[in-house]
């Protein structure tokens, strides 16, 4: 069989010769209308972040909320970035990112490979019990990890963070198993044929078509150790170890909470991520041309 | 791959730096945050400054105050701190856990007499089986507040809520109270007078009201179903019922969702009229509305001649499991819970300490803070309960079902026995 | 055993080495350390006393225990389903071909990524009976006022709701697969007249049932550990000191299990708490597996 597959056929398939206005309307325009009506619901919630984060402490009490500020209180921003060593958790919460997001790239594409592309005896039976782990409640298991990490002096440093990443984890090997069990036997066949052995499969052949999964593993392992808050709660005793996570629960108190200062910093925590998405992105466009393998 | 290569040393270069650790000053844990984390760290600093034999570092620890996973782990892990500040009532619960160090062979040392000096609530609170588990820090207690301003503007006579006059019955407040609500055209209120369970009206709160025992200590028994508990779910279940259990809901819902900005508290805005809420919201009220006119009296009475009530809270110091510098850590909170760190924290945070000399000194509290001070005298505190966490859940979910009309008070509470009392039965006895 | 087998046998054992590792030195010891809790008396401090079953059954008379099961299963049967469905209709969204493409997707994956206590402050907002956008637009189209925040009927699937905004995750995992189709089964589907629909159907969804397989998966894990929503939203972030909702109505499972564990200190039933929600876990994700049988479709095999 051919196996093809290129992002720049994807659907909805492109008819070159026929721009009738019909077909305008279907590709162009309608599409375009349903898609900005999501996304007026998908950003009201970021919309109401920075209107909040923009109010004065006096329109904070208007009824009903306003939808559009009276007067942009600017100053809130670094009023906020004032209120906790803003800078230093940045660059904390970059580090346990950047690690995590690495660990994770590398360690679960070459376990899911061993998962899904190479055929052993009592495979399946691990595979399940890997998967099975993600139903065990966390609060349970979290005391005795903390005793094991205490026991080799890793408390209060980022290793308890970081290393287990380098271990994978079950959603993300599950999550590129099913890819990988996508891809047709044959291609990695051709390469065997070739001479490759199954480390020179998976590293020349296979690894570049994991690309869309790679990019969804890198994003997800990222967002959730930027935002992650219980583990570094846990495990990091010094305020100059605090992610931005933490330090967003510096805004409430007891009895309060530091509404727009809050809102403010939530919004600088989220930016960077919005721009690494939006570079990200390519590697869903591209798709898996780069690897594509005539069988 | 070289520049990953490089990426990843270039951190754990940055991770070994980060696990360096300094020389160790005493540690202390608190899950105060700005503004009161910033008056705990100038105590600090004063008492740093003080003398050179102990030196203390302050470290915020967020967190929900009955919770206590960050200070579990650590303590099992041997990585805790050497001193921890806890939500008073929930000593007993904690020292029964065994998370906290006993601090009576140090009090005996430091100042035999010690007990004597603070109020008999605190002291009780922060005790267990007869030891001492913690050392009282500030209280705080709760009054009827009413938007004076508003009231008149509406035309309603509020002569019955001077302090001057002395409490306000229930009847005279439901008088009171209904004459300002309102409701749109769609039946939803768009203002009330009073909601008995909102903000600070709680179960204790309308228990002790109305004389209730929630705990017999001796006998190691809840006791929920005591007449005077019984009658102050009764008074909620009615009043919800005069004002319809689910319109309330949807109002609360509308004007005072989950995590309301302090600004839209609304009896800021004024949706509320009449409230029981803490000492602590004379400084919200200085610093969201600080236009509004506003009095303060003491929480209803049920009928004429009865005697006031209030409930006090507050924090506490302790010494967790554990912790490495424990005479050291004992000095400071000596210090902290003592006169200059309560006077310190009086004045900086306008709470009220639990020292009974400080307590009556009235220079330490201008203007409406002088009431809060005066309800000291006859406050009530919640029962030092091993399982004092899950009996308040226990009566909040009861009080929720009472005012939602879907239980009577005297089921719902009897179920509150069946859930805790065998939990408590573990613990016995407990004097 | 042949030769092609043992070799296979090691080599897979050495890609999946990092997994085993992994799970011998941090996962297994927690594991039977929990199992050992659950069958002692234990506050997380000081020493275990054994009491065998007993923890178990008390279980089954702890009517929190129930309405919290109650919770969470309500929650999953709704949550499951809708957030696949959602997944899917924005991974198709984010896959159209229009020239701005990439801001929509950033646009529709944006809520995931918000910090999850700043988005459950602005989603009451959203929530509001009286002047949230959701009944605002209902009583434009003559709904009757829903309060989703305080009618227990209404709070879980206000969080049913809240966790669609996070739906732009599982989309990226529905987008990778739909980059997947080959474009030529669709051109030539096309050229045979088969419609937009059709072609979706015929072609696109069998070809992505694997991600569904996941995306049900995740969903089932996610639903039934359910917890940092519900305690942030209900009285979490301020004092922590009340009902999970009203009338404890958004009291989801982990939440009783983590309030038992690390409020009232009763490691040992939270434990047992666990393990059988873990026990249950697996047993519908086997029965997931075993119906996904007959649907799923691997290329590969």
């Amino acid at each position: 069989m051919d196996y093809q597959s290129s992002a720049a056929l994807a659907q909805p398939v492109r008819v070159k010769n026929k721009e009738s206005f019909k077909h305008m309307l279907g590709v162009k325009i309608l599409p375009r209308v349903v898609l900005v009506l999501m996304c007026l619901f998908f950003i009201f919630p970021f919309y109401q972040m920075i209107i909040t984060s923009l109010k004065t402490s006096q329109e904070l009490n208007a009824y009903p909320p306003t939808f559009w500020p009276h007067a942009f209180m600017w100053s809130n921003y670094p009023d906020a970035v004032k209120y906790i060593p803003f800078l230093r958790f940045t660059i904390n919460s970059l580090i346990l990112a950047a690690g995590v997001t690495i660990g994770a790239i590398f360690s679960n594409s070459v376990i899911a490979y061993g998962f899904a592309r190479i055929q052993w005896p009592g495979r399946d039976t691990l595979f399940f019990v890997a998967l099975a782990t993600i139903f065990i409640p966390f609060p349970v298991t979290v005391v005795a990890l903390f005793d094991i990490f205490a026991k080799i002096h890793w408390i209060n440093t980022y290793l308890p963070l970081i290393v287990p990443a380098f271990f994978g984890s079950a959603f993300n090997i599950f999550l590129m198993r099913q890819f990988l069990m996508e891809l047709p036997k044959e291609i990695s066949e051709a390469a065997r044929i070739d001479g490759a052995n199954e480390f020179q499969t998976f590293w020349r052949v296979i690894l570049p078509l994991m690309k869309p999964s790679i990019a969804v593993v890198a994003i997800f392992s990222g967002v959730g150790a930027w935002n992650d808050f219980l583990t570094p709660l846990l495990f990091l005793n010094s305020e100059e170890l605090y992610p931005l996570s933490i330090g967003l629960q510096f805004f409430r108190s007891e009895h309060a909470v530091a509404y727009s200062l809050l809102m403010a910093a939530s919004t600088l925590v989220v930016l960077p991520i919005i721009v690494l998405f939006l570079s990200f992105q390519r590697f869903f466009i591209e798709g898996v041309t780069v690897g594509s393998v005539k069988g | 791959m070289k520049k990953i290569a490089l990426f990843a040393s270039a951190m754990m270069m940055l991770l070994a730096v980060a696990t360096f650790a300094a020389p160790k000053p005493v540690l202390f844990w608190t899950n105060f945050t700005p503004p009161f984390s910033d008056y705990l760290q100038k105590m600090v600093d004063t008492y740093n400054a003080s003398q050179t034999a102990v030196q203390v570092k302050m470290v915020q620890v967020p967190g929900s105050e009955t919770d206590v996973s960050k200070l579990m782990t650590a303590v099992r892990g041997g990585t805790g701190p050497d001193v921890y500040m806890l939500d008073r009532f929930t000593t007993a619960e904690r020292a029964a856990a065994g998370v906290l160090t006993d601090l009576t062979p140090f009090i005996k040392k430091a100042d035999p007499d010690m007990a004597s000096k603070y109020l008999p609530f605190a002291w009780a609170e922060s005790s267990f089986r007869g030891k001492t588990w913690s050392l009282p820090f500030d209280t705080d207690t709760r009054g009827l507040y009413y938007r004076s301003d508003l009231l008149k503007a509406a035309g309603i006579d509020i002569t019955a809520l001077d302090v001057k006059n002395g409490p306000i019955t229930v009847d005279k407040l439901k008088e009171i109270a209904f004459k300002y609500n309102k409701t749109d055209s769609s039946g939803a209120y768009t203002q009330v007078g009073f909601i008995p369970q909102f903000n600070q009206g709680w179960h204790y709160t309308w228990g002790f009201a109305y004389g209730g025992k929630f705990a017999d200590l001796k006998a190691g028994k809840v006791t929920p179903t005591d007449p005077g508990v019984v009658a102050g779910f009764q008074f909620m279940y009615d009043w919800s019922k005069a004002m319809g259990p689910q319109k309330v809901n949807t109002f609360l819902s509308t004007y005072n969702p989950p995590n309301n900005p302090p600004q839209q508290d609304p009896f800021i805005t004024g949706k509320v009229a009449i409230v029981v809420t803490g000492d602590w919201q004379i400084a919200t009220m200085a610093q969201y509305a600080p236009d509004a006119k506003y009095g303060v009296t003491y929480i209803p009475i049920p009928k004429a001649g009865d005697k006031p009530s209030t409930w006090a809270g507050g924090w506490s110091w302790t010494i967790p499991k554990g912790a490495k510098q424990t005479a050291s850590a004992f000095d400071f909170i000596k210090w902290m819970a003592g006169p200059d760190g309560q006077k310190m924290y009086t004045q900086l945070s306008s709470h009220l300490p639990t020292i009974k000399a400080l307590a009556e000194d009235a220079s330490l509290f201008p203007g409406q803070h002088a009431f809060f001070q005066q309800t000291l005298s006859f406050a009530s505190s919640r029962p030092a309960l091993p399982v004092g966490g899950l009996f308040w859940d226990a009566l909040t979910a009861a009080q929720n079902d009472v005012t939602d009309n879907v239980a009577l008070p005297a089921d719902a509470l009897a179920k509150v026995i069946d859930k805790v009392q065998p939990q408590l039965n573990k613990f016995l006895p407990l004097q | 055993m042949t030769r092609s087998t043992r070799r296979n046998l090691r080599n897979g054992l050495l890609f999946i080495s990092p997994w085993l590792i992994g799970f011998l030195c941090l996962q297994v010891y927690p594991i039977f350390y929990s199992l050992q809790m659950s069958f002692t008396e234990y506050s997380g401090f000081g020493d275990m006393t054994n009491i065998g079953f007993q923890n178990y059954s008390n279980m089954f008379k702890d009517d929190l225990f129930w309405k919290s099961a109650y919770n969470t299963l309500y929650y999953t049967v709704l949550a499951v389903p809708i957030g696949v469905v959602v997944a899917i209709v924005l991974a198709i969204a984010m896959n159209q071909k229009v020239k701005e493409v990439p801001v929509y997707r950033a646009i529709l994956y944006l809520p995931s990524i918000l910090p999850v206590f700043a988005l459950s402050l602005v989603w009451v907002v959203f929530l509001n009976p009286k002047f949230g956008l959701f009944n605002r637009l209902g009583s434009a189209i003559g709904l009757p006022t829903v309060d989703m925040l305080g009618d227990p009927a209404w709070t879980k699937f206000a969080i049913v709701l809240m966790a669609q905004l996070g739906a732009g995750g599982p989309a990226l995992i529905f987008l990778a697969g739909l980059r997947g189709v080959p474009a030529e089964m669709l051109e030539s589907a096309q050229i045979d007249g088969a419609g937009p629909v059709r072609r979706f159907f015929s072609i696109t969804l069998p070809l992505i049932t694997p991600v569904i397989l996941y995306d049900i998966i995740l969903g089932l894990a996610m639903g039934l550990q359910v917890f940092t929503q519900a305690y942030i939203i209900t009285s979490g972030a301020i004092g922590g000191q009340g009902t999970a909702g009203p009338r404890n109505s958004l009291l989801f499972y982990v939440f009783y299990l983590y309030k038992t564990a690390f409020q009232y200190t009763q490691m040992g039933y939270a434990s047992a708490l666990a393990w059988v929600l873990f026990i249950v876990s697996v047993i519908l994700a086997l029965s997931v597996f075993k119906w996904a049988k007959s649907w799923v479709h691997y290329e590969s095999e």
